[in-house]
Order: structure tokens, then sequence, then C-alpha cells
């Protein structure tokens, strides 16, 4: 049967037109076998035209449609929905991009680029002739979503979730929730402590009853896809019972020798093995460490809370999504990079965040009282040379907060700045303005020339050739250097790897588009926010956090989910099972089966994108493509080569 | 290598400046300055030094007598760090610097030392009526001679080593070399200069403010004159007679119209007045009127029976020149156009 045909050729206001003879285009293709009506139009995607469509396919029964305009990146969906209103299955309509391809392409040759355009409408005049009618892929899909990370973006995440009424398995590794923000005293730029944030969120987390709290926990092992993940998830106990006897407790941690550096206060003090974090940190009840407990029974002596015999627990959880909220480490400064290690006296923004938190009265630090203070910007940040080119975006602004906190509560305190340009964006610029106004020096230098720091006899000497200055050599003697350190990504990420997910040029987890898909990464059902992503402070956080929750929402809502019928399709005959179409594959979508005597390779119809990789790898030619078989490029081919 | 003092900032505002560590080094003041040049660029660059506590740096500066205070930088300044009042404040610190006595700085910082000169300065004259009984003739004359005696002793014991101080910081100190001859051929500069402000025109705000500067500054050397070298209170010619009514009048009405813009704060150099601001304008205010008044009283015969007058003109005359000329606002008018002057020797 020949197909009745539709073909609209857009003008895109002059984008195409201008360069694209769209009536000749138009002259040419009307003629082609099938093609009942060819249209040019101003704008494909307006209303007006979309209308026109719609009643074009109904009125004349057209069975299949050709739109050529700009990409299919920006108007696929656009043009399938025309088709679906129009009552045409939409894998009977097929795209030609002759804007992208066409007449931006080729700019200088009008001619050239109307003879291309002929073309590729044409081999697509020639594809949909081949189109067939496809239905969804719809699989189940398990209404619960697992979070991985308590921090603030975990926490909000899956207080969202559970509002809108689906289960939520909320895993964290620490024993404590809350992740870094459990660890800043007062905030920019709301000035709350991160302590009462943290307690506002764990309590309503905990008055939820469809969230499951899982401390000390950590994903082992991920199977399955969209729609269906399996989790396997280690439980580590805390070894003290629930509700403990705090005198006794008191005299118990005393009791322990083992002393290890403390690294909730970045190891500024120690704690010992067994420890807890009060008040600021939740579960409120305290922890083994069993890592470096050496099980020399002295706290069990005096405190019957601590209980030896809890084992070590693996539990599984389904779940149809999984939301990554694992956020980020501070940077390590470099033995020697701007006097790190070099001295007593240089500390990193966190280490000095907790400083400012634990002294009460007087800025006291290794018996030395702390008057002048200077601090070094952009410290493994927007570094030249070195992996982190990128702006932490939180430091600026976390820097100034915590300088102006330590002039406030501390007398006779002198911030010397040194930045390599302020970027405190948006409101967080009124900070800097109070900085500059209590009189808080600046100093600039470019990132060719940064300040150089020496330590010699105890006494550390900053160094600066201030840009504001017309480049003079300035120099500063402070009694504590603080290198402001930006955000990296978690040194044991090996969370990734159990999830195959992607991680950008910086090494942070990777979305799929940063604007249009901000949450979504190329593992369908995996969505990421906060600081996992890259930089960003508690709103910006907390903002990805609910887009994540609402996107994971959408996967696992209805119990099942349409996907793109566009796959690959194994021909059960064809196949010897070599193997090689498995190691092509970057989805990990092809498995080997035994079919009765014979293996063969078998495609997870919810994991394959239907990229076709595989495809050129088979010896026996066993894989097709659908909507992409090679009758349908090859009848693309010919119509290309034929003009 | 520099190093920061950060305690500057501070002693600055006691100068009047305020809030200019709001700057963010933006130049936008630099760049609507009409008087700021590629090679003389301000005042974004004193705006720093001050935030650092350049302190050598700034008396070696003579860019804050290069300003004139049109006030454009602080209209436009983003951050609100009125670069003007600042570049005002310089002017008054650097009087402060220049002073060997180091009574100007303690005029400018405390009002209470200001009160405590004119008060004492007023006693004394009020002591020495009480001392001649009151004898109007023997006042006059006195008066007479203290004014030449003070013109000289404070232009020589005060003055002058203050502008060798000056040069001191300014040429001697950081070693700039200026031949002898640039020393002659600069005299034309300052001559000019003093006598003119030439510069004030430059500046893109209304010419009316030279216009009246300039009036001010020849009605004020006209009083000076008629007054001290043609005794004007005792001379007989019509011609001085007329001259010192004339001159007076232009003093206590150009002053007027100055007081009026501090009260009325339209202008910007005009909107933050220091009380050494208000004793320059309003003492020359009562200089001109007591003095016109006295002349006239002689003219009408009737200031034998009114000695308080004579008394009060006396006490402002007193008070003018022993505190404001030598420590106050006037050595503004005199570090200026010496300033223009080493700029002229300098650079040439
Ligand atoms: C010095 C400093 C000061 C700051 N001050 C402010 C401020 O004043 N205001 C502001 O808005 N922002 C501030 N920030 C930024 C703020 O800390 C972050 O925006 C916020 O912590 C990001 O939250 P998150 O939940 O994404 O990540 P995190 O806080 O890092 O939390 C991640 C959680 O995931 C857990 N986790 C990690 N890996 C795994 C795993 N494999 N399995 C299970 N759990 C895992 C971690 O234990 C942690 O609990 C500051 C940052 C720094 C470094
Ligand atoms: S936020 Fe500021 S300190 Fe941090 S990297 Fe960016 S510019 Fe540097
Ligand atoms: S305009 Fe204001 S903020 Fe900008 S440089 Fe001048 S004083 Fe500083």
């Amino acid at each position: 049967m020949n197909k009745k045909l539709g073909v609209y050729i857009c003008h895109c206001g002059g984008n195409i037109s201008d360069y694209i003879d769209v009536e000749k285009v138009k002259a040419a293709v009307a003629g082609e076998d099938g093609v009942y009506l060819a249209k040019t139009t101003m704008f494909a995607c307006s209303d007006a035209t979309q209308k026109e469509m719609v009643e074009d396919i109904r009125s004349n029964n057209l069975d299949g449609i050709v739109v050529a305009s700009c990409s299919p990146k920006l108007h696929l969906l656009t043009f399938r929905a025309v088709s679906e209103r129009a009552l045409l299955n939409k894998y009977n309509y097929v795209h030609a991009n002759i804007r992208e391809q066409g007449s931006w392409a080729h700019s200088d040759d009008k001619a050239g680029a109307t003879e291309k355009a002929v073309s590729l409408v044409k081999a697509a005049i020639a594809k949909v002739r081949l189109a067939r009618s496809l239905d969804p892929i719809i699989i189940p899909s398990k209404k619960a979503v697992a979070i991985i990370g308590a921090g603030v973006a975990g926490m909000r995440a899956a207080i969202e979730l559970a509002d809108m009424g689906c289960p939520v398995t909320l895993v964290e590794r620490e024993y404590f929730v809350g992740g870094r923000v459990a660890q800043w005293d007062v905030m920019f730029t709301t000035n709350q402590t991160g302590k009462e944030l943290v307690t506002r969120l764990y309590n309503e987390v905990i008055a939820r009853d469809n969230i499951t709290l899982l401390t000390g926990a950590e994903v082992v092992a991920n199977s399955g896809s969209i729609g269906d993940f399996t989790l396997k998830i280690k439980v580590t106990p805390r070894y003290m019972k629930e509700k403990c006897d705090q005198n006794n407790l008191l005299k118990a941690i005393e009791a322990c020798p083992v002393v290890v550096p403390d690294d909730f206060n970045f190891n500024i003090t120690s704690r010992k093995a067994i420890y807890h974090n009060f008040p600021g940190e939740f579960p409120q009840y305290p922890v083994i460490d069993i890592k470096n407990c050496t099980r020399c029974g002295e706290c069990e002596k005096i405190c019957s809370s601590v209980d030896f015999s809890q084992q070590e627990q693996t539990v599984e959880v389904h779940v149809g999504s999984v939301v990554m909220a694992t956020g980020f480490d501070p940077y390590t400064p470099a033995e020697g990079e701007f006097g790190y290690k070099l001295s007593d006296f240089v500390v990193t923004l966190p280490q000095f965040k907790r400083l400012t938190d634990i002294n009460k009265d007087n800025l006291v630090y290794n018996g030395r009282e702390i008057r002048n203070i200077a601090y070094i910007y952009c410290v493994g940040s927007r570094q030249s040379e070195g992996d982190n080119k990128y702006c932490s975006r939180y430091c600026c602004t976390s820097a100034i907060h915590a300088s102006l906190e330590a002039r406030n509560k501390f007398r006779n305190v002198n911030n010397f700045h040194f930045t390599r340009g302020i970027r405190t964006y948006g409101k967080q610029e009124l900070l800097y303005a109070e900085s500059l106004r209590k009189g808080d020096v600046y100093l600039q230098a470019y990132e060719e020339n940064p300040p150089l720091v020496e330590v010699k006899d105890g006494q550390i000497t900053v160094t600066i050739n201030d840009i504001m200055t017309g480049g003079r050599e300035i120099s500063v003697i402070p009694d504590l250097l603080v290198l402001v350190t930006g955000m990296v990504p978690r040194a044991d990420n090996s969370i990734a790897s159990k999830f195959k997910l992607p991680k950008g040029r910086d090494s942070f987890f990777n979305e799929i588009h940063m604007k249009l898909r901000p949450v979504e990464t190329v593992i369908d059902g995996v969505t990421i926010s906060g600081a996992c992503q890259g930089p960003k402070n508690i709103t910006e956080s907390v903002n990805s956090a609910l887009s994540a929750a609402a996107k994971s929402y959408s996967f696992v809502n209805k119990g099942e989910l349409a996907l793109e019928p566009i796959i690959a399709g194994i021909d059960k005959d064809l196949c010897t099972w070599c193997g090689e179409c498995e190691k092509a594959c970057p989805f990990d979508a092809i498995k080997k089966e035994k079919q009765g005597e014979k293996e063969i390779a078998v495609i997870n119809n919810s994991v394959c994108k239907g990229c076709g990789m595989c495809l050129p790898v088979c010896p026996v030619n066993a894989i097709n493509l659908i909507a992409f078989s090679d009758r349908e490029i090859e009848s693309m081919i010919d119509a290309l080569v034929s003009v | 290598m520099a190093s920061i003092n950060t305690g500057f900032s501070k002693e600055l505002t006691k100068f009047g400046a305020f809030d200019f560590n709001a700057c963010y080094n933006c130049g936008t003041c630099t760049a609507v300055c009409s008087l700021s040049t590629g090679e003389d660029s301000f005042p974004r660059e004193m705006i720093r030094y001050s935030v650092l506590g350049l302190e050598d740096d700034i008396k070696a500066s003579l860019k804050p007598w290069l300003c004139y205070y049109c006030g454009e930088c602080t209209t436009h300044c983003p951050q609100e760090a009125d670069p003007g009042e600042l570049m005002m404040s310089l002017r008054r610190w650097l009087t402060s610097v220049y002073d060997w006595t180091g009574l100007s700085g303690l005029l400018y910082r405390s009002l209470t030392a200001s009160i405590i000169a004119m008060t004492l300065t007023a006693l004394a004259v009020i002591a020495y009526a009480v001392v001649t009984n009151f004898d109007l003739e023997k006042i006059m004359h006195t008066g007479h001679i203290f004014e030449m005696v003070v013109i000289g002793t404070v232009f020589t014991v005060i003055l002058l080593p203050n502008l060798l101080r000056m040069w001191n910081f300014i040429i001697l100190k950081p070693g700039i070399k200026v031949p002898f001859k640039n020393y002659v051929t600069g005299l034309r500069d300052l001559v000019v200069h003093m006598f003119t402000q030439k510069r004030t025109l430059g500046c893109d705000d209304s010419q009316v403010r030279w216009f009246e500067h300039l009036i001010l500054v020849f009605g004020y050397l006209g009083l000076l004159f008629t007054t001290v070298f043609l005794n004007w209170f005792s001379s007989e010619s019509t011609f001085v007679i007329v001259l010192g009514y004339v001159v007076s009048i232009i003093i206590f009405t150009v002053t007027v119209i100055f007081v009026s813009e501090r009260i009325r704060k339209r202008r910007e150099m005009s909107k933050k007045s220091q009380p050494s601001d208000w004793m320059f304008v309003v003492w020359l205010f009562m200089m001109g009127l007591s003095a016109f008044a006295v002349r006239l009283f002689i003219d009408l015969g009737i200031l034998q029976n009114n000695i308080w007058l004579y008394l009060a003109h006396m006490i402002i005359l007193v008070q003018w020149a022993l505190v404001i000329v030598p420590f106050g606002k006037w050595t503004h008018f005199l570090y200026r156009s010496f300033a223009m002057y080493f700029d002229a020797i300098k650079k040439n």
C-alpha cells in the first residue's frame, strides 16, 4: 500500500529561508512517491501551524509526515505531540534537520545548501515510507525511592517524596545525619546554625512513617534498572543500645584509651573510639567506632549500654528510582601549598569554622591569641594548572561570613583577605559590603601571580602584588592563616561505579543537560542532587534536591513506566553468542542467556537506549535497531545519493 | 615592601571621612572625575592608600590638592563610599601633618579644643581692653599694629616652616631631583593658582563656584590690603574708604551664599560640613560684616559710644589670625597653591 504523506518545510523566520530556497525544496519533493501534500511555513512550531498540521493529517487521512526544520533536539517532542493529537502514531513522523545541518552550516553557499536540504528531505520521506507504528514499552515501576546520603539535600528530598506518598529508604554512611551542614555553626545567609537546620530536617524525617532511615549504612551492590533497582545495603551497628545513661556514658568515654583525630572537627581536636557529637548530631545516641576500637572492654565495664554482640547486617531494598545526594569533600591542600602543614597556624576554612565555633570569648589556637587573620582565597579552585579549574562558589561568601563572625565574636580581630576577585553573587554581596564597611582589608592578585607564603621561625608572612594598588608589593604577618579551600568530589566515591554514574570534567557527577535536564543522569532512574553534582550552597543544594525528588517521583508514581520503543532487537536464530555486543554496549543492557540448547544475547528492554553501538560489531548481523532497520537506513542512503 | 596599617582608617574618620572602606575599587569615581588624568589618576588610588593606611604614600602625594571637590565621584559611587569627602578629609589630615606645632591636628580632631582656643583668644582681647580701661584709640592703634605683627609672625614662624615640611614630604623624602631653575619658573604657576584657582575651571560642574571663589579671594586680599596697609579705619582718603566698603560687602555677601549652600546641602561638596568648614565661612562673614560696621560707625561718628562693636571686630580678627589662618581651613588656600607649584616644578 502506498502511504499518503505530508511534508512541511519551515522558514524558521529567515534562519532557514535566508539561505535555503524553501519554495524550491518544496517543488523538488512535492512529486515524490507518496507525497500527498507539501507546504512551506514561517514557523512550523507556532501554534497556528501545529493546528494546521493536525487538521491536514485528520482531514486527508495522512499516514505519515515529515517536518524539515531545526534540530530534533529542539522540537522532536513538539511534532510527536502534533501527530498524537491528530491520532497518527508518533513514530510515523520523521524529522529532517535543515537548519543546523543546512542553512547555518552552509550560509556561504545558498545553492549548495538548498540542494542539500532537498536531499535531506527526500531521505526523510524515504524513511517515513517504511515507518511502522510503534507502542511504548511498558514496564512496572516500584513505587519506592532510595536516597543515598542524608545531608541537607538527601533529607530534603526524602521529606518531599514522603509527602507525595512515596516510601523512601534514606541511606547514610555515617552514624549521624546532616552531612557537612551539621559541622557548621552560624551560616550565611540566614545566620541560622547548622545544628538548627539539621535538627529541623531530622525531626521532619523521623516524623514520617514512610521514610526508613539507615545510618552506618552503605550500598554494596546494585542491580536492576529504572523501575526496578535492587540495592544491597550493609548496615554497621553502633554497638550501643538505644537510650543510654548520659552519666555513665561520659565516664565510659573518659575510660576509653583509644584517641583518634576527630574528623567532625576536621582533625583540629581528637576524640575517643566511643564518641558522640551531641548536641548537634542525630540520631542522638553514641557510637563505637569499631574500626579504631581495640575491644579492650573498658567502656563496657562502666556503661551497660555498650553492646558488642550487635552484628553487621545486609538488607535488600527494591526501588523504582534512586536519588544520589552524597555531597562533597572540602579540598585538602598539598603539603607546602600556601604554607599548609609548614606551620601550626595555617588552617583550612572548614577548620577555621570549627575553631570559631569551639572558642568562646577569645580566639585562641595552639596557645596563641589570634588577632590578625589572613585568608587566601581560591585554594584548590580556579586552578590554572591542576584539576580544579572550576570556582567552588560557596567559599568567597563563607570566608567573608566566617571572618565577620570572628570579628563580631572576638575582640581586636583584623581580617586581611587575599583574593582572586570576590564572587559573592546575588544577595551574598551584602555580606561583602558589610565586611568592607567594617574595615576588612581586601587585596587581589591575578592567577599567575598568587600570594606568597613564607614561614620562618614560626612567623608567617603573606606577600602579594596587589593589583588594586597598582601591583605594589604588600605584606601581612598574620597570627593565623586561613586557606579558603574549595569543594571537591567525595574521596570515596565508589558509589558512582556501582551505579555506572558518569562524571563530568570536574569529576563531580554529571547531569544530562545543565539546563534542560539538570538532575537526570544517563542512567535512567538515577537522579542527582546537592553538592555531589558540583559546588553548591544550601539553597542551591535544596533546590536541586526538590527537583530530583520531583523527577524521581515521576518515574515511580504510576506504578509503571512507558519507555521509548526504539531499541535494539536480537534475531535469536542468527545469534551465536560471541559476546562482542555485550562488550560494545555502554549501558550494560546485553546479557548472555541460555535458550534451549543455545546461548544467545538478550537485551534488557528497560536499559537499552537504542544507541546502536552493538549493531556494527555483530559478525552475523543478528541485531536490528527498531525504526532504524537496515532497510530504512539503506532507503535513506539511496534517496541521498540519487539526487 | 609596604605593610598595612588598619588604624589609619580610624584616624582619618576623625578628620571627617567615613565609610570609604566600603569602596570595592570599581574605579567609577576616577572615571567620572573631570580633573583626574592618566598621569594623575584619583580619587580611587587615594581611597586605596587610605584603606591600606599607606601614610608615607599619602604624604608624598599631591593628589588630594589636585581635587577641587565638585563631588561628581560621590554622586556616582555605587558603594556610597563618599570619595569626595575622603579627599577633603585627606586634605585636612595633610594640613595637620604639615603643621609642625601639631595644633592643626588637635583642632581638626577635637571640637572642644577649637572652642577652648576661640574662648581664650576672646578673653585675651577683653582682658587687654580692661587693662587699657577701654581706651578706644589705644585699642584701635594696638589692633592695627597687631595685624601687621601677626601677619609677619604667623607666616615666618608657622606657615613657612610648614611649607618647608610639605616640600620635604613631597620632593626631598621621595628623592625627587628638581633643577633649581624649575623653582624659579614655577613661581608663575604659584601666583596664578593662588589668585585664580584656575584649576577649578576644569571641573564639569557650574563655573559659578569658581567665580564666587575668585571674587572672595580678591575681596579677602583686598580687605587685608586696605585694613593693614592702607589703614582703612584711620584713613581720610575717599578712595580708600570706598574701597574698604566694597571689599567688605563682597566678603559678607559671598560668604552668605557659601553658608546658605552648606545649610541647604544641594551641592555634594557642601553636604557634609565639619566644624572647621563652618568656622571658616562664618568667621569670614563676621569679619567682613564687623569691619563694615566699624567703618560705618566711624563715619557716623558713633563708634566712641559703641566701643563693644570694635571689641567684637577685634575678637573676630584675633581669632581669625591666631586660630583659623595658621591652623584652620585658611591654610588649604596656601597649601593648594603650593601644591600646584610643587606639581609644576616636579613635572617640568
Ligand atoms: C567551610 C564551609 C562552609 C559552608 N558554609 C555554608 C553556609 O554558611 N551556608 C550555605 O548555604 N552553605 C554553606 N556551605 C555549603 C554546604 O555545606 C553545602 O551546600 C551542603 O553541605 C551540601 O549538602 P549535601 O547534602 O549535598 O552534601 P553533604 O552535606 O556533603 O552531605 C552528604 C551526605 O551524604 C553522605 N554520604 C556520602 N557518600 C555516601 C555513600 N556512599 N553512602 C551513603 N551516604 C553517603 C555523607 O556522609 C553526608 O552525610 C559551606 C561549605 C563549606 C565547605
Ligand atoms: S567562590 Fe571565591 S574563593 Fe571560592 S573558588 Fe570561587 S572565587 Fe575562589
Ligand atoms: S566609585 Fe566608589 S566604590 Fe568605586 S572606586 Fe570610587 S570610591 Fe570605590
